[in-house]
């Protein structure tokens, strides 16, 4: 039925602009609604999902500052946390059910909301339409609902932070049993119901964008623009989508396993539980791993479903920014092509101490090794990029160049626990950690750092203020090597991660001083971004003016549209393409765009 | 043709539609007829080797479904790819996944003494008429065990 | 025709048009399908992988034994789910039909096949509905199992619980199927598509129509046979 309103939506859009090679400006009424609420251009859809993602990292990133307070600061107490958090900070001093809401809600709002609504929700909605040369996305009634489906488990997440019981509190991967017994913590109870309504709403929205996407890309693209001559960033967000489409479905089944193990009784994922106070539980027969398996068989191409468009971003920007082509073009498309498959068949080296077979264990440890190949032809790709080229430092360019850094540092520790046998050593330590957040996280989010400051020229069509973004990029580098570098020590240690107080182990103490050293670290990096949520508002409003209709001097199609386009994006014919996006320096040129016919004595790349 | 729209005839008449139908419904007799052969036989090598001929009987069901009924075979080969290569996902899905469950099977044979046991005692068998009587309470009761521990 | 394949795939993926001839609506159909093929994938799989992990199971010949107005105590294993097979083989056959009829513009025809498939989609409902609650009275539900093992020993609830969950959820997806083809036949009453001059919308509602009786093959295999 929704099928039939798509089309119904899409015919009233594709008759009047999608279709229309005689385009002219809009004369239809938009009010404030239809262009700012439910609007249906993918260019207001992606700020949506921009501001929203921005949002629920100020939330996330606040998240992290307060409990870095407890990590660092364990025995201080501090009375405005009472203020702020109630009976969740009482006496100032963080309870340990708020401590592992935090933590869990942290890893929630930032892995699925943040990097996958907040980054590929943005660029695959506002750069596939832009640099393929399309109108608008291939259905932009449901790429609305995608957004408002988002915005619908927005709500539901907050709201679960205000419920009695507090927000779920078990991990972001909310495992069973923990996750399946209300009694088992506070946090199983109403809170794990809200967190999965929300997760259950979050994968609609998911798959409704990535069906989109997909179908765009494929379907949409203008003439002449032939797969191998996208820009790499359509490349890997195109594959993004189809991680995300292949992937969330077998979370979404997890999920209802889980919801009737929660309420209807049914031992899915249980056996042979006691808990304290309430005793024996029926159920039996269940298995718990088997819930980490569909937990994994998604989470693992999550990972990718947050880097991929940051590695496509930062291929685009570091070819415009060094004026070179990019290094290996197919090679990049074959190793995302490749981290793609991959990211299907290694999902258990999550596993490796959960009781997991250790031959199957061999097997994916094998798998997983092999995702260092596509990664390291990327790397080298972009070092050659680099290499030799006329740089222009812009702030998009340095966090561009800071992502590869952390990309290679993060993903060597990544080698390390891809083994079996060293992983039951560093499993659930702060080595973990420190891997996931430089290689995954703090990485993704200095790609989408670089797209922000590279496309809001095109976004605001004004520029975001240089020397802010010089600062944030330079303390944010700095920072985050100052905190996740000295975590893989503790790691190495021995330190498990998410305890509570680690003040109070004789084997930890000693890392009292180091502990609050990363806790201060952290709440300087948090102030920087504030710096940047400043610099983003302010710029919107009264940056420096685009008076130039390409600033990068890039040559791919977005830059071809007015500096203010409007819903449709070209006036008059969608421009045709005659080459690829990365003619950079060629005879003798700076650049030639994607527009310009082949002349005849031009040299082949 | 290049100007062809989607109404073009996919190649599939009246006939193509009969045939398959008579196929999907010779082998729905086949694997019934091989579920009733099952019926009472040892668990032996002969009763996996019909799974796996019903198996493959299902996977060319799936087959003739995908192929003629939702016309994937009379679409454009890249399309057919773009179909067929992610599925060739479910086979790693399907090995790595049953076969862990079986190795923890034989991890709780092993380590549960009591799991082991239990699943050798055998149960007093209910008589059906029995079990029928009043049985409409018994899956309430048993939720509400569930619950009232909630 | 063919010598001009070649020569024109280039210009399929050269952009300006869809490289598979296919309009996005059915596309996204097809990909739609895909993914919703990997969420009833990895409900059999962990049917299975439990299955796996399990000492024993029942037989579903004991199980599933029992036929309407039949005198108690007659057994007829196979019988009455080969009945539902064969309901939603033949309502897809009439779906097939539909869609060749709307590639004729034959309304008529379209609403003769639709009709029919409605009432298969509601006749395989309505046998669903009898076994849950012949079921039901057996003592089988969500989180209760009555049923033994084959080699009589005592068996987990998750038999149960595999059954109606994954039965349940592709029950919940014929009733869609269901409601999605009224739609269809209201619209095909109204001339919608006689006016559009096509009609792809059955075509796009004869994928899914067929998706979930390819699912009902495997839910089928794997819940009564194996």
């Amino acid at each position: 039925m929704s099928n039939e309103a798509v089309v119904h939506a899409h015919g009233a859009v594709a008759a009047h602009e999608v279709h229309g090679d005689h385009h002219h400006e809009h004369h239809h009424h938009e009010t404030f609604i239809s262009k700012y609420v439910f609007s249906q251009d993918h260019k207001m859809i992606a700020k949506q999902f921009l501001i929203t993602g921005m949002v629920w990292a100020v939330l996330g990133g606040l998240m992290s500052v307060l409990f870095r307070l407890q990590l660092g600061y364990p025995d201080a107490t501090f009375p405005w946390l009472e203020d702020i958090l109630g009976k969740w900070a009482k006496g100032g001093r963080i309870t340990p059910e708020a401590y592992y809401a935090l933590v869990t809600t942290h890893g929630t709002v930032l892995v699925f909301f943040v990097l996958t609504a907040g980054l590929s929700g943005t660029f695959a909605n506002f750069l596939i339409p832009l640099q393929i040369g399309a109108r608008d996305m291939a259905s932009p009634f449901m790429n609305m609902l995608s957004y408002w489906f988002f915005f619908a488990a927005s709500i539901v997440m907050l709201s679960s932070m205000f419920v009695e019981t507090g927000p779920f509190s078990g991990g972001w991967t909310a495992y069973p049993p923990l996750s399946a017994l209300g009694d088992a913590s506070p946090g199983s109870k109403t809170g794990m119901d809200l967190w999965l309504i929300s997760m259950a709403l979050f994968v609609v929205s998911s798959l409704l964008g990535g069906l989109n996407y997909i179908a765009t890309v494929l379907n949409m693209r203008t003439k002449g623009m032939s797969m191998t001559r996208l820009p790499l960033t359509i490349w890997a967000l195109f594959f993004t989508a189809v991680l995300g489409v292949l992937s969330f479905p077998v979370l979404f089944s997890g999920f209802i396993l889980l919801i009737f193990d929660r309420n209807f009784g049914t031992s899915f994922y249980l056996s042979d539980i006691f808990i304290n106070g309430v005793g024996a539980l029926p159920n039996e027969g269940g298995s718990a791993i088997l819930y980490q398996h569909l937990f994994w068989f998604l989470g693992h191409p999550e990972v990718y479903i947050i880097l991929l468009p940051a590695m496509g971003m930062v291929s685009e920007i570091l070819s415009i920014n060094s004026r070179k082509p990019i290094f290996g073009y197919i090679a990049m498309i074959g190793s995302i092509f490749a981290i793609t498959v991959l990211a299907f068949l290694v999902w258990a080296h999550h596993m490796f101490v959960t009781g997991l077979n250790p031959f199957l264990g061999s097997i994916f440890v094998l798998l997983t090794l092999l995702i260092a190949v596509p990664s390291a032809i990327k790397v080298f790709n972009w070092l050659t990029t680099l290499w030799r080229g006329n740089i222009r430092f812009t702030p998009a360019m340095m966090f561009a160049i800071g992502f590869v850094s952390l990309f290679i540092s993060g993903g060597l520790t990544g080698i390390w626990l891809g083994n079996s046998a060293l992983d039951i050593h560093l499993h659930d330590t702060y080595f973990v950690i420190a891997h996931f957040h430089i290689v995954m996280g703090v990485a993704s989010m200095f790609g989408m750092f670089a797209g922000i400051y590279h496309w809001f020229p095109k976004m605001y069509a004004r520029y975001l203020n240089n020397t802010m973004g010089y600062i944030h990029f330079w303390v944010t580098i700095a920072g985050a090597y100052l905190i996740f570098w000295p975590m893989h020590y503790q790691g190495l240690a021995g330190m498990p991660r998410r305890y509570y107080d680690y003040s109070i182990w004789e084997s930890f103490k000693q890392f009292a001083e180091l502990n609050r050293f990363i806790s201060t670290v952290a709440m300087i990096v948090f102030a920087v971004q504030l710096l940047f949520l400043f610099n983003f508002f302010y710029s919107i409003f009264k940056g420096r003016k685009v008076t130039k209709q390409n600033p990068w001097d890039a040559t791919t199609l977005e830059w071809t549209a007015p500096i203010h386009p409007g819903h449709g994006n070209w006036e008059g014919e969608i421009p045709e393409v005659h080459r690829w996006a990365y003619d950079y320096g060629k005879d003798g040129k700076d650049f030639i765009p994607q527009t310009t016919p082949v002349g005849a004595d031009e040299s082949h790349h | 043709m290049s100007h062809s729209t989607t109404h073009e005839t996919h190649g599939n008449g009246t006939s193509e539609i009969k045939k398959v139908t008579i196929i999907l419904t010779v082998l729905t007799i086949v694997e019934l007829a091989l579920g009733f052969w099952m019926i009472g036989m040892e668990h032996d090598g002969l009763r996996n080797a019909i799974k796996g001929a019903i198996v493959i009987l299902m996977l060319a069901k799936a087959f003739y479904i995908v192929g003629y009924f939702m016309h994937l075979k009379h679409e454009i080969r890249n399309m057919i790819m773009t179909i067929v290569v992610p599925l060739a996902l479910f086979v790693w899905f399907i090995i790595a996944f049953l076969y862990d469950g079986n190795s923890f099977r034989n991890l709780r044979n092993t380590y549960d003494p009591h799991y082991r046991e239990q699943s050798t005692i055998k149960v007093e068998k209910k008589e059906h008429g029995a079990a029928t009587h009043g049985a409409g309470e018994k899956p309430a009761e048993n939720k509400g065990a569930v619950e009232s521990k909630h | 025709m063919s010598t001009t394949t070649t020569a024109t795939t280039g210009k399929l993926w050269g952009g300006g048009k869809s490289p598979f001839n296919v309009e996005y609506g059915k596309l996204m159909m097809w990909y739609f399908l895909m993914s919703d093929a990997f969420t009833f994938g990895a409900f059999l799989i962990s049917y299975g992988t439990i299955r796996f992990s399990t000492n024993g199971w029942p037989d579903p010949n004991e199980v599933f034994r029992s036929f309407p107005f039949a005198p108690e105590g007659v057994h007829a294993p196979l019988v009455f789910v080969s009945i539902m097979t064969f309901i939603l083989i033949i309502s897809s056959v009439t779906m097939v039909l539909a869609v060749h009829a709307g590639h004729k513009m034959d309304k008529k025809g379209v609403v003769r096949n639709l009709i029919w498939t409605i009432i298969g989609g509601l006749a395989f409902l309505g046998c669903q509905a009898w076994e849950w609650t012949h079921l039901f009275h057996e003592g089988a539900w969500w989180g209760s199992n009555p049923f033994l093992n084959a080699d009589g020993t005592a068996s987990s609830t998750n038999f149960t619980n595999y059954f109606f969950t994954i039965t349940g959820f592709h029950g919940f997806h014929v009733f869609s199927g269901v409601v999605i083809n009224i739609v269809m036949l209201i619209m095909t009453l109204m001339d919608k598509f006689e006016q559009r001059g096509h009609y792809l919308m059955i075509e796009k509602a004869g994928l899914y129509w067929h998706f979930v009786d390819l699912v009902w093959v495997f839910v089928f295999t794997c819940f009564y046979l194996l």
